[in-house]
């Protein structure tokens, strides 16, 4: 990609009429390789990624899809009720909410969507780096959780993952991926491939 | 001898009389009190597809049983919501009403569970006339 960029600059060399042509095109350039660089991390600040809450027609699974994410610090994360026969919540692990283990960073304040009926949504920005685990209030015994990892292990303040079961069920623990699989991939979608 | 018998059939009708009521009430809806349309008891859709719109008196929660009523208000289903755990753990279920005389099929399926009914549990359907699924499915 770096590449086309100083391709594209140079080819159209000869017609530009002035250095401050040059320089507005130079500045584009070194943004767009900020960006990428943005992308390649994950999600960008700019961008809403979307987590998506799902059930089969009947109910009998339900999901956050994908169940593991890598956004960027500052990005808004967005989540919409895709299931047509149930109400969902995204839900942060935090003692202030229904007495929960803390499963965020510290520095972050934790966050309640509320049941959301089909086809609403719920957006938050996160900024403190590290691993937020999150769960669905009427469905946390089924499974239904997800882990979104904000930065790198690289950044300043990151708060890796906890790995005390606390009171969190079975289905929920068993469901998390690991922060490694979740930066590798840069989403992880749950064993049903997000369709019912 | 007779008039023995029938007093023993008077009998059984008196017995059965909470399901007979639970009929009276709810051909089309919306049911007498003391149903209740569960969309304003919890937060979830009006209609439930597959169920249908339902309605229930909250005091036989978790169970039901619950009233579904297609989009034209016709009684179609009732339906029973049945934690698991607690069934496994020897809770039992006896001489629920339904909602009519009228049973042509039953469907008996898991769910993970919703608002109002938080674990995971069966839903037994019982449908009471031969279109009611389709009419319930959208």
């Amino acid at each position: 990609m770096r590449m086309s960029c100083f391709t594209t600059m140079r080819m159209p060399r000869r017609g530009w009429p002035n250095d401050m042509d040059r320089r507005t095109v130079l500045t584009g350039c070194a943004a767009f390789a900020l960006a990428l660089a943005a992308a390649l991390r994950g999600v960008g600040a700019a961008q809403a990624a979307l987590i998506e809450m799902r059930g089969s027609p009947r109910g009998e699974r339900v999901w956050f899809a994908p169940i593991g994410l890598a956004v960027a610090p500052g990005a808004t994360v967005r989540f919409v009720n895709r299931d047509d026969g149930n109400s969902h919540t995204a839900t942060t692990y935090h003692p202030d909410i229904l007495d929960r283990p803390l499963r965020i960073p510290p520095a972050a304040e934790p966050w309640d969507s509320g049941l959301l009926l089909p086809g609403e949504e719920y957006s938050v920005t996160l900024t403190a780096p590290g691993v937020y685990d999150i769960y669905c209030q009427p469905h946390e015994m089924a499974g239904m959780i997800a882990r979104i990892v904000l930065g790198t292990p690289q950044d300043g303040g990151w708060q890796g993952p906890v790995t005390g079961k606390g009171d969190l069920p079975g289905p929920a623990l068993a469901m998390f991926p690991s922060v490694e699989r979740i930066l590798d991939a840069g989403a992880v979608m749950p064993e049903t491939g997000g369709q019912p | 001898m007779f008039r023995s018998i029938s007093s023993l059939l008077i009998s059984a009708a008196v017995v059965a009389l909470p399901a007979a009521a639970v009929a009276q009430a709810a051909d089309t809806a919306p049911p007498d009190a003391p149903f209740a349309k569960v969309s304003e008891l919890v937060t979830l859709p009006d209609f439930l597809p597959g169920l249908g719109t339902l309605y229930v008196d909250p005091a036989t929660l978790p169970a039901g049983p619950f009233l579904g009523y297609d989009r034209d208000g016709r009684l179609s289903a009732t339906i029973y919501m049945i934690p698991l755990e607690a069934l496994a753990g020897g809770t039992a279920h006896d001489d629920l009403g339904v909602g009519a005389q009228t049973v042509t099929s039953t469907d008996i399926y898991y769910n993970a569970g919703h608002p109002g009914v938080e674990v995971p549990h069966a839903h037994v359907v019982l449908y009471h006339d031969a279109d009611a699924k389709t009419r319930l499915a959208e």
